[in-house]
């Protein structure tokens, strides 16, 4: 007579009772559970990439906020209330997810410009600098030196917008590109009087970030000193480094200190509370569905065991060890618990692929592998899972 | 091995035992290695109930029961199932086979455990026993005395310093109880393991160094 194998013995005694389809139904709860959790955490995950601007996403131009003081019927007549204290900007570094502050100066002198190819053109305007690392763009030729007759300006877009869609329409003017307006010179005179300054002003690029008309920090220095030395040099505009515009307690922070800014540049803040709901749900509905899947595959292996019961109780009485038959149980179940659970695994994987060219399409940067809250959810899921299954099995064999 | 009993008294016979004026119950006895006992319990004396006391089964008594080291009332499920597994081997009294597995399964289930018995011996026990032609059949569909003949094998191909029977040769008959003796007494010798059998009548089945009454 052939010797026979003892795990097949065993196998028929244990697992004669299996049935299929349930095997098959808890099988799917569990898959399709597991991956909705995942994909809640890539929601979630992916979007904080977006909002906190890392992943080079500063051009949803969240990450750079200018902020000034609230022009209020009190304030109107004060000279100076606009102003930024030392203690204010103080305060405003460290202010929640404030990196970096920057002071927008302005001039505290006559300024005039005219365009001698448009005879006649002319107008008193203002000029601002801020330091160089919060520009968006730093064009070429960005520099100023006293004695040079250049002056490098960078205008805002909203501007040359304003011009191109009000302005010009309603004065029946040529509407003006770019490159056109970068090609032509301003006449610049500073000063007042007797005592006044020429220069050749050129706009040599555009700014999304700062709604003002910039020349380089050097020369607005240059102008406050020559014309209004005694003035204070006091900021009214601060330009913010923040890390997440979208965070509650900055938003709290401006409305609480009467700061004005953009509200545009804080849409996130909703669009984060919509992400936040939207997550929460989705989260709650696969941890639901996911405790289903547990509770069914748990409840299948309790009855695969409790439908073996006489064999397993024989089997102790013949010398079988609990842990031997504990481990012979967990060999047969942790297998297909782990396939389901790499299932899950590889459609995270390729959602998130498929997410990234999605986001490359909408100039958004989003890495082609889910991150880590992933893998972490999904190590601590199996690890959920197993301790259940363990546990089911341990005790059913008791 | 040595099997101690220690004033073994089991709760549900608890009010009963004074009357039986028992060698065994409440008593302090020990037993050898290589000793053969018999075991006398007329019905309703509480002789299964001892059996499982000895086999772990039960737990419901006064006392101590010691497998040399092992302390019965002291001993994890672990050591438990190494005890039975190569140290004290059962033939019950209502054999207990696998119904779904065939005889030659039921051997080998149990042969498996240890792989210290080799399938030539094992296939030349149930000859002798007159249940080799079966070895196919389900369990089930044996007849008691088939049974009761399987379980005897069965309880023979594991290594044993005890063997415990419950009324091992109820269903056979003469001829197939003399062939039956004659095994367990030639494996037990090999084993060099002590008998423990418990049945209604007096007998003489082996040669007992002891003979009590429950």
């Amino acid at each position: 007579m052939k010797p026979l194998k003892q795990s097949r013995l065993v196998q028929k005694l244990l697992l004669r009772h299996r049935s299929n389809n349930r095997l098959w139904a808890a099988l799917i709860a569990l898959f399709a559970g597991t991956t909705l959790l995942l994909i809640a955490v890539m929601i979630w995950w992916n979007f904080n990439l977006i909002l906190s601007g890392t992943h080079d996403n500063d051009s949803l131009g969240s990450t750079f906020l200018t902020i000034g003081k609230q022009v209020t019927d009190q304030s109107m007549g004060k000279k100076g209330a606009s102003l930024f204290t030392p203690k204010e900007i103080s305060t405003i570094e460290n202010a929640p997810q404030v990196q970096d502050v920057g002071m927008l100066v302005s001039n505290r002198f006559p300024v005039y410009a005219s365009l001698s190819v448009a005879n006649g053109f002319s107008t008193d305007m203002f000029l601002e600098a801020v330091p160089d690392r919060f520009m968006d763009k730093q064009p070429n030729g960005w520099s100023w030196e006293e004695g040079n007759t250049q002056v490098p300006i960078i205008l805002s877009s909203d501007f040359l917008n304003l011009y191109n869609y009000g302005f010009a329409l309603s004065q029946n003017l040529p509407q003006l590109s770019q490159t056109t307006i970068q090609a032509l010179a301003f006449d610049i005179t500073i000063g007042r009087g007797l005592y006044t300054e020429q220069y050749t002003g050129r706009v040599v690029g555009f700014s999304d970030r700062i709604s003002s008309v910039l020349v380089p920090e050097s020369f607005i220095e240059h102008g406050n000193k020559t014309f209004a030395p005694n003035a204070p040099i006091a900021p009214s505009r601060l330009i913010l480094k923040v890390k997440d515009p979208s965070d509650k307690r900055f938003a709290e922070f401006l409305q609480m200190n009467s700061y004005t800014t953009n509200t545009e540049q804080l849409r996130w803040n909703k669009m984060r509370g919509v992400v936040d709901a939207v997550a929460t749900g989705t989260g709650l509905l696969a941890l639901l569905l996911m405790g289903i899947g547990t509770l069914v595959f748990i409840l299948f292996i309790e009855l695969t065991i409790a439908k073996a019961e006489a064999s397993l109780s024989l089997l102790l009485q013949m010398g079988y060890s609990p842990r031997y038959l504990g481990m012979f149980m967990l060999r047969r179940f942790v297998p297909l618990i782990v396939i389901t659970l790499m299932a899950s695994a590889i459609i995270a994987l390729i959602l998130q692929e498929v997410i990234a060219a999605k986001g490359k399409a909408l100039n958004v940067t989003l890495p082609d592998l889910p991150g880590w809250p992933v893998w972490v959810t999904l190590a601590a899921s199996a690890g959920v899972l197993l301790a259940f299954v363990c546990r089911s099995i341990f005790r059913a064999i008791k | 091995m040595r099997l101690s009993l220690e004033h073994i008294v089991p709760i549900p016979l608890k009010d009963k035992i004074n009357e039986y004026n028992s060698r065994v119950w409440n008593q302090q006895l020990t037993f050898n290695s290589g000793e053969r006992v018999f075991i006398q319990a007329p019905s309703g004396t509480g002789k299964t109930t001892l059996v499982h006391f000895l086999y772990g089964l039960r737990k419901d008594y006064e006392g101590k029961i010691h497998w040399s080291a092992f302390k019965m009332h002291e001993i994890n499920r672990e050591q438990l199932s190494q005890l039975r597994a190569s140290s004290v081997s059962v033939i019950f009294q209502d054999m207990r086979l696998f119904p779904e597995l065939t005889t030659w399964e039921n051997i080998e289930v149990k042969r498996r455990l240890t792989n210290t018995v080799s399938e030539y011996d094992a296939e030349k026990w149930l000859d002798k026993l007159g249940v080799k032609h079966k070895a196919d059949s389900p369990a089930s569909k044996l007849s008691y005395g088939e049974q009761q003949r399987v379980a005897i094998v069965r309880a023979l191909v594991q290594p044993f310093e005890w063997l415990i029977m419950d009324e091992p040769f109820s269903h056979l008959d003469y001829a197939n109880r003399q062939r039956a003796i004659a095994l367990i007494d030639e494996v037990a010798t090999m084993n060099r393991a002590g008998l423990l059998l418990a049945d209604l009548d007096d007998n003489d089945y082996f040669t007992y160094s002891r003979k009590l009454l429950l």
